[in-house]
């Protein structure tokens, strides 16, 4: 067996160049003048499959990039995107639950919770 | 957010500084933080708090308050001595991840600009090469040239530096070659075995891609290892 080598300065955020790629897609976007929502994953409970910080992009034809679970929420986040621009709202917070098995409701299968913030990029 | 703010943001990351994102979830106004700069009014109320998680590089919503941080960190970096054919597909797998990468070859029929695009190359012998990057232990090293003497010197200067994490290609056969010379050279057994060789997980692949796949599946998880035992 190889020694565990515990050493404690190593930082980093290997999912960081997620955010980057977004982040300069969001910024093309705006630059040919779409309306554009950044939602961002700010807090999880349990197995929830994004970490803190994973992002989404929205524009107004409801087009989107990046994810913020495993494809459960998506689908309601770019409604709440759209109603966002459409009511001329600049931020919005978003609690998702558990699934309920019996309904076609949104939720998430993997027995996690999260909460999304989103924002108008203006 | 505002726009400007969003332009600073990929600005400051294609620098690779550290720096971090705030965000007050009951105004919806953002601001960028980092060690040299005090927080803007909206937030200075909760200064000490904000540099805790900042110098923590914890993301998240800050205990007791309505602000989300988000770090950006200056990436670990990876020196990949050889550019060889599988270095052209960890370059296409490792551009995923949040890694610096340079390659460091002397041969320059390797090193062409054909072979590779958008990446950092030392046409150097590696002794040279690494002498002029500011190295420390944030480093990885991946020997892929086989050749003592192109590898053996960056696997000498990676060991002494303390790199986390160094792999280096080649057989069983051509890495306990590697390993005796290495004992010659003054290094201790626990520093050699440090070493991962034959680099990367086994998963049976022969194939050029496969083996790239086995050493970024490797430095992800030794990466991932170090990082979790940083936090605790």
């Amino acid at each position: 067996m190889r020694e565990c080598k515990i050493i404690f300065f190593l930082e980093n955020n290997l999912n960081q160049c997620m955010s980057e790629i977004i982040l300069k897609s969001a910024n093309s976007w705006i630059e040919t003048k779409k309306k554009v929502v950044l939602a961002t994953v700010i807090k999880t409970w349990g197995s929830s499959p994004c970490p803190i910080g994973s992002k989404m992009i929205v524009n107004e034809k409801g087009e989107f990039l990046g994810s913020v679970s495993g494809g459960c929420v998506e689908a309601n986040i770019i409604n709440e995107c759209l109603e966002l621009i459409k009511n001329k709202n600049s931020f919005k917070k978003i609690h998702f639950t558990v699934q309920d098995e019996s309904a076609w409701s949104v939720g998430l299968a993997c027995g996690g919770e999260l909460t999304v913030y989103i924002e108008q990029i203006n | 957010m505002k726009t400007e703010i969003l332009k600073e943001i990929i600005k400051r990351n294609s620098l690779k500084e550290d720096f971090a994102v705030l965000t007050n979830l009951s105004t919806g106004n953002s601001e960028i933080f980092d060690s040299k700069k005090l927080p803007g009014k909206e937030f200075k109320n909760y200064e000490n708090k904000i540099k805790n998680f900042y110098n923590l590089k914890k993301n998240g919503i800050i205990d007791g308050t309505q602000i989300f941080i988000f770090n950006y960190i200056k990436p670990v970096e990876i020196i990949i001595v050889g550019a060889v054919h599988i270095a052209q597909y960890l370059i296409d797998l490792l551009k995923n991840f949040n890694f610096i990468v340079t390659i460091i070859d002397p041969r320059k029929y390797f090193t062409t600009e054909q072979r590779f695009q958008n990446v950092k190359i030392i046409n150097e012998w590696p002794n040279n090469a690494l002498e002029k990057i500011k190295t420390n232990k944030n480093f990885a090293l991946i020997t892929l040239t086989h050749d003592p003497k192109i590898d053996d010197p960056a696997l000498s200067y990676a060991l002494k530096n303390k790199f986390f994490y160094i792999g280096a290609l080649g057989s069983k056969k051509t890495h306990e070659n590697r390993c005796k010379r290495l004992k010659e050279a003054g290094f201790g057994e626990k520093e050699i075995r440090s070493i991962h060789g034959p680099i990367g997980i086994k998963f049976g692949g022969k194939s050029t891609p496969e083996i790239a796949l086995s050493i970024v599946a490797q430095l992800v998880s030794e990466t991932n290892k170090i990082l979790l035992n940083s936090k605790n």
